[in-house]
């Protein structure tokens, strides 16, 4: 990952187009967020408390949505934080190749100088935004370790090769999130790193929660939006059964929104939630068969 | 004085001397004959009696026969023909004289079939049959006394055949041949003439192909024959008569079966069968035979022109591509083409098929494992389930094993899983929960005392308690009402119904299957006027439970009840109903059953479908005095008998079902509250004779008390084991079930669990595959001593440090660093001078300055798959010791005794070592070297003796921990049995597939050539082994395994280049060398 900066830092707003520095990224309206239990409380007390948090949950439960409502939520914590805006988020997808310098900063050979970059997470550390670490479990382990003085009383980032040591703005926190779902014994979290951290655990919402989100989300009718509940919570019982796993609240939106434009609710689902969730052809006409049960042709 | 008279006059005295009677047969013959011959002709004639009389001691008998045959015979022979006739006697007479009296008896009578002319012909035939011994003497009697009846039948040819026949089966046996003989006159008189020809053809060629078997087809045929169309009797028999000149021996097993198969289809199809074979037979007629053969099971799968396409697949393969065998196992259903295309033609669909599918759905419905099993497996398990009905028990789902409702293959799916959400809709919709005494969501208390009025006199006056206590709430609630089995058919209605009416709002995507189901079962509805009026009742509301209440019929005169009854079971139809509600309808339902009397009304009930207004009846309980009158005692009526069930329905058995669950929760833990404790044989006899839903008298033959025990025993085994079957491939299993996850303790003696999996085999003359052709038998290996292990290490630390250390090497380095890049993480120093000084210099640099550590994980899986046959218990220092057994003893005895204590001595201390010692060194060395490496590895053996029996062990698994149990299942490797490699393979494929890895290896260690019984035409050739190896290798490859081959078999290369053809094999020729070998050709193979 490199960021180079060319021409001026501020935002430019074109036709649907808009350029900003990670750190200036603010939610600037209300995500939709349906609390499921008392997640929401939490994060705010733990944010107050400079207590890093940790989501835990299967992919397309709501994580980063999340985050980012929270984000949102928050706004009041920062002095120029407005309704219209939120606590910046900068969120970092991890992948196996994210290096320390990925994170924290590198040189750049520019002209015959060097040019010093920041990595997004000493982005955060300056500005104070919520950092948020998307699928930890996917980065290198030396590049976790890094963290670990900014997630204790401490709250520094040292920036080994300028000497230097980041005290982390007001504001600041680090958020990761992980899928429990896929562990693996390589790819599994540290004590050392886990235990800096509260966890928030994220599950698929009630059948009648999530009919909530659907139909707010896809914006479909509540029948359908009812109906595709029912498929997600009857999919998921096929977890372990073949499914990694379960249907994610995401993929229902998508069915959802498709069927809101038009489409016929078994083809939405077929590309939406059968086609999406798994390749194994025995599982796909299992899945198909509850579809058919469920919407009519 | 006639001429009759001179001639009996003149030979009587010397007639007399042979035989009392004779004077007087001649004097009747002669008085008969006097106007027919001439003077002359008649002397000849009596000459040439009075001659066969001198001839022999017995020979006037058959004089005798000669008078008194002569008048009826002289009636269609000439004179000189009639002459000629006794002297063919007289011929026949110097080789028996009881030949010759049966010839002579019999004329007349054939002379009624045969033109005079053929008679010398026929004489000839038995004459034929005369060898001189006594035997053949009574066979050629035989010949002559059936001919009459024989000739009704057959021309002079066809018995002619017959002789043929007959002599050629004498030259084997006379008993045999006389047997057929005898057995030839009713066989072929009934058959039609036009059969003869070919019967006796057939039995012709049979003879000559297979003597033995003649007698069996003169015996069998008529039998075999009879359910065949007519007019394609002799098209089979010739074509069985073309099958055997070709096949020999086979041809009359392969003739009854073709005909036996036949009898199974209707005679319409057979012009249709016989014609195909027919066309068939002229380029194979081993085809034709296995076409008929096949030809029930794919009748019964496909329509008259789906078949015919089928067949013509078959041909094609036959005539167009020329492929004799693999048409042949084509039509013998052999082949994976020929099983495919009978799938895709059939609109009929077999569980086999969807029912993996249906275990998920059922699984994604309920949030539990349920199995799929077919109905047939129910009857077996002696617990109550006897008709073959599909239902369920609580925790699987039992279909029928096929359903071909519909024309089409789609629909019936559809129908499977109509099956499949009713009986799931049972698990899902809590129709086992019933708690006694708990409210409905509509109705109030269901099932108590004050929704029966009246339980009629002197049942249950009891209190529950004072007697054993019920065993289930179900049993309680039946309890409650007199008639066990009217509550428990309306209970299975009004349950059903609610069922029903969930699926449909739950589902609304499957009503309309839903739908097309229940019409098709209100379709097949017995007539309900036939029935008593309470079962009638039964049947109207089962009716209306099917969405079809205008079906319903029912006398007038009752119509009050029938519309209350309606209005309840719309109460269970109420979305929230529960099946507390279902308990108060089914309750209230009975108070309204059995205010009818139990009689049958037939015609004069004036039966009507139901009006508008009861037709539209708004949902209700029926209030307590509505009801059209008292209730009526059943006792002198007749007993309830409950209408059938709708198939889709099937079974329902709530009070088992409680029982079960009740019991494996016992067996699950011995919880506190008492529902864990054990049975009393008193509960469950008295949940025996009060329930309806078990059968007693269809359990089993024999006293209550064994019927209880037995039952218990089968209950016990039902619920020690959860039913859930997972699915590989086809797999069954048997033994325990692994349901719970904690292993057996070490110290008990368990079991082996056996998992079955099937897979087809490669006919490499056919060009195709046999569908599930073996069957693998997975188990765990037994365990041995440890010490084995330890001291091959002790004995070869060497090599194992040797080996270790290499293998270390192979370790990948944790980073690496990856110089030159354009984007990476750190800037190299040395990159970055370059450029600058590229860049003062003015060349134009590469701004490649970047390096980055790149983690290199090893991802590599290998499975080690060792023969275990019995030829790896061969020594392998056989030939060297040879050499040493040629010390020169100087032929001094003492020094060759010495030498052979010596000799002794060294063998106990250290047994010879076999192949499969040298299989188990290789497997501690690998073990040693695996295990430093850290890669995932297998190790398996494999035996087994026929296609059904491979047996495949796992000494250790992909992802078994290493231990002491791998290491004492090591030591435990012997040779056991034969060599079928290709399953072995297959499997082996199969579990590396399964397990995740980048790299993926399959190493055979083999002491020999594939063979096993029935790997191939017989246990010489070794082509088909090797081509089925060499194609389960081939699917390895394609799979994405690598393959490796090694052999100790010093003649292995030829086969070898043949199985292996471009994958990689090994003959280690100094078999010392394995172990080292093996683990070069490790890192050969799995680095990178």
């Amino acid at each position: 990952m490199t960021i180079t900066h060319e021409g001026p830092s501020h935002t430019a707003i074109g036709d649907g187009f808009r350029r900003l520095p990670v750190e200036e990224f603010r939610l600037t309206s209300e995500p939709y967020y349906l609390p499921i239990r008392n997640e929401v409380v939490l994060f705010e007390h733990a944010y107050r408390e400079n207590i890093p948090v940790l989501l835990k949950g299967p992919t397309g439960s709501g994580k980063t949505r999340f985050v980012e409502y929270m984000s949102w939520r928050l706004h009041d914590r920062t002095p120029e934080g407005s309704v219209e805006e939120g606590v910046p988020l900068i969120t970092v997808a991890c992948h196996e190749d994210l290096t320390a310098s990925d994170l924290v900063g590198r040189y750049l050979i520019e002209g015959s100088e060097t040019r010093w970059i920041d990595g997004p997470i000493t982005r955060a550390v300056r500005v104070g935004a919520i950092c948020y670490l998307d699928e930890i479990v996917e980065a290198r382990k030396d590049t976790t370790v890094l963290i670990h003085p900014l997630t204790d009383y401490r709250r520094l980032l040292p920036v080994e090769k300028r000497g230097e040591l980041l005290a982390a703005a007001d504001g600041f926190l680090l958020v990761l999130s992980y899928n429990p779902g896929y562990q693996s014994a390589l790819k599994d979290l540290k004590h050392s790193t886990r235990q800096r951290f509260i966890a928030i655990e994220f599950d698929y919402p009630s059948r009648d929660q999530e009919t909530e989100i659907v139909r707010v989300e896809a914006g479909c009718s509540d029948a359908i939006a009812a109906e595709l509940a029912k498929l997600g919570e009857k999919v998921r019982n096929l977890k372990e059964h073949g499914l990694a796993e379960g249907v994610s609240t995401r993929l229902l939106v998508y069915a959802g929104k498709l069927i809101a434009r038009g489409i016929s609710p078994r083809s939405a689902c077929q590309t939406a939630v059968v086609w999406a969730l798994t390749d194994d052809v025995e599982i796909q006409r299992s899945i198909e068969e509850v579809v058919s049960s469920i919407f009519p042709e | 004085m006639s001429n009759a008279a001179d001639i009996v006059a003149q030979h009587e005295p010397e007639l007399r001397k042979f035989g009392q009677t004779l004077p007087e047969d001649l004097q009747v013959a002669a008085t008969a004959l006097e106007g027919r011959l001439s003077a002359d002709d008649l002397e000849r004639w009596a000459e040439a009696g009075v001659r066969l009389a001198r001839r022999s001691l017995r020979s006037w008998e058959a004089a005798a026969e000669y008078f008194r045959a002569a008048p009826s015979v002289a009636e269609r022979l000439s004179a000189s023909e009639l002459l000629d006739w006794g002297e063919s006697a007289a011929a026949l007479a110097d080789r028996s004289s009881l030949v010759a009296s049966a010839y002579l008896r019999a004329t007349p009578g054939v002379l009624r079939s045969l033109p005079p002319a053929q008679v010398e012909p026929w004489a000839r035939l038995g004459d034929r049959l005369c060898r001189g011994s006594w035997k053949s003497i009574a066979l050629a009697t035989s010949f002559y006394q059936e001919s009459p009846e024989l000739l009704e039948s057959l021309t002079l040819h066809q018995l002619g055949r017959l002789v043929d026949i007959i002599e050629a089966l004498a030259e084997r046996s006379y008993e045999m041949a006389t047997r057929c003989f005898e057995t030839a006159a009713p066989v072929l008189a009934p058959l039609s003439p036009a059969d003869r020809e070919p019967f006796i053809e057939f039995a012709w060629v049979l003879t000559r192909a297979s003597w033995a078997d003649t007698r069996i087809y003169f015996e069998r045929a008529p039998a075999l024959l009879a359910p065949i169309d007519p007019p394609e009797r002799a098209g089979l028999l010739e074509l069985a008569a073309q099958v055997t000149a070709s096949v020999g021996r086979s041809g009359f097993p392969l003739f009854a079966a073709a005909a036996d198969a036949l009898r199974s289809i209707g005679r319409g199809e057979h012009p249709r069968l016989l014609g195909f074979a027919h066309r068939l037979a002229q380029t194979s007629p081993m085809a034709a035979m296995e076409y008929l053969k096949s030809a029930p099971v794919v009748h019964e799968r496909l329509t008259a022109e789906q078949m015919a396409r089928w067949s013509d697949a078959g041909l094609e393969i036959l005539v167009d591509q020329g492929n004799v065998e693999g048409a042949e196992a084509f039509f013998r259903l052999e082949s994976a083409r020929a099983e495919r295309l009978l799938t895709q033609l059939s609109a009929r669909v077999e569980l086999t098929a969807v029912s993996p599918i249906l275990r998920l759905y059922a699984k994604a419905l309920t949030a539990q494992t349920v199995a799929v099993h077919p109905v047939e497996d129910l009857a077996e398990k002696g617990i109550g389930w006897v008709a073959g009905q599909a239902t369920t028990e609580g925790t699987a789902i039992y279909l029928p094993s096929a359903v071909s409702t519909f024309p089409e293959q789609r629909d019936n799916v559809q129908v499977y899983k109509v099956f499949a959400t009713h009986q799931t809709g049972r698990i899902e919709f809590g129709s086992f929960g019933y708690r006694h005494g708990a409210p409905g969501a509509h109705t109030p208390l269901p099932g108590l005392p004050a929704a029966v009025p009246d339980p009629g006199p002197a049942v249950e006056e009891r209190p529950a308690e004072e007697r054993t206590g019920p065993l289930t709430e179900m049993q309680r609630l039946y309890d409650g009402f007199p008639d066990r089995s009217l509550i428990s058919a309306l209970f299975t209605v009004v349950e059903d119904t609610r069922v029903d009416a969930c699926t449909a709002r739950e589902y609304v995507g499957i009503r309309r299957w839903l739908r097309r189901v229940q019409e098709q079962a209100v379709a097949e509805r017995p007539d309900a006027r036939s029935m008593p009026l309470r079962s009638a009742y039964v049947e109207a509301l089962l009716r209306a439970s099917l969405g079809r209440p205008d079906g319903i019929e029912w006398p007038l005169r009752h119509r009050g009840v029938l519309r209350q009854g309606l209005a309840a079971l719309r109460v269970a139809e109420q979305p929230g109903a529960t099946v507390q509600d279902s308990a108060s309808v089914a309750a209230a339902l009975y108070r309204l059953a059995a205010s009818l009397p139990n009689e049958r009304l037939g015609g004069d009930g004036q039966w009507v479908a139901p009006d508008e207004e009861t037709l539209a009846v708004a949902p209700a309980m029926p209030g307590g005095e509505t009801a059209d009158g008292a209730p009526q005692p059943s006792a002198d009526a007749e007993a309830f008998e409950s209408p059938p069930q709708p198939e889709f329905r099937g079974d329902f058995k709530p009070e088992l079902v409680q029982l079960l669950m009740r019991l494996r929760e016992g067996a699950g833990e011995g919880d506190g509250d008492g529902r864990g404790t054990p049975l009393t044989a008193e509960q469950l006899q008295e949940l025996l004779e009060n329930s309806t839903e078990i059968l007693i008298s269809e359990m089993a033959e024999g006293d209550l008390a064994s019927t209880v025990s037995l039952f218990l025993t089968n209950l016990e085994r039902e619920t020690s084991l959860p039913s859930g079957g997972e699915g590989a491939p086809v797999r069954e299993r048997a033994g325990d079930d692994a349901g719970e996850e904690e292993e057996p303790p070490e110290d008990q003696p368990t079991v082996p669990e056996v998992e079955y999996f099937q897979y087809d085999e490669w006919d490499f003359r056919a060009g195709d595959y046999r569908p599930r052709w073996c069957t693998v038998g997975q188990r765990p290996y037994e365990e041995g001593e440890i010490d084995f292990y330890e001291q091959t290490l002790v004995r070869y630390h060497g090599l194992v440090a040797e080996t270790r250390r290499q293998f270390e090497l192979m370790r990948p380095e944790a980073f690496r660093k990856i110089k030159r890049l354009e984007d990476g993480e750190e800037i190299d120093l040395d990159q970055a001078t370059e450029f600058f000084v590229d860049k003062r210099a003015g060349a134009a640099p590469l701004a490649r300055f970047y390096y980055r550590r790149n983690k290199v994980e090893r991802d590599v899986a290998v499975s080690f798959l060792l023969d275990m046959s019995a030829s790896t218990d061969e020594e392998i220092d056989k030939q060297r010791k040879k050499y040493d057994e040629d010390d020169d003893f100087d032929g001094d005895p003492a020094k060759y005794f010495q030498w052979l204590a010596q000799r002794r001595s060294l063998r106990a201390a250290d047994p010879p070592k076999r192949i499969v010692d040298l299989e188990k060194e290789s497997a501690v060395l690998l073990v040693e070297a695996l295990e430093a490496i850290g890669d995932a590895y297998g190790i398996y053996g494999f035996s087994g003796y026929g296609r059904e029996n491979v047996e495949f062990y796992v000494v250790k698994d992909l992802d078994e921990p290493f231990g002491d149990r791998v290491r004492r299942r090591i030591a435990k490797i012997e040779p056991v049995r034969s060599t079928r490699m290709g399953p072995a393979i297959r499997h082996a494929t199969h579990k590396l597939i399964l397990h995740e890895a980048k790299v993926r290896i399959l190493v055979l260690v083999s002491d020999g050539r594939p063979q096993d019984h029935g790997y191939g035409r017989d246990r010489t050739e070794k082509d088909y082994a090797v081509h089925d190896t060499k194609q389960a290798l081939i699917e390895a490859r394609r799979a994405g395994v690598t393959p490796f081959l090694i052999t100790v078999d010093k003649d292995g290369h030829d086969y070898l280049k043949q199985m292996c053809d471009d994958i990689g094999y090994e003959v280690v020729a100094d078999i010392e060398q394995l172990p080292r070998r093996l683990t070069t050709l490790y890192r050969v193979l799995a680095g990178d």
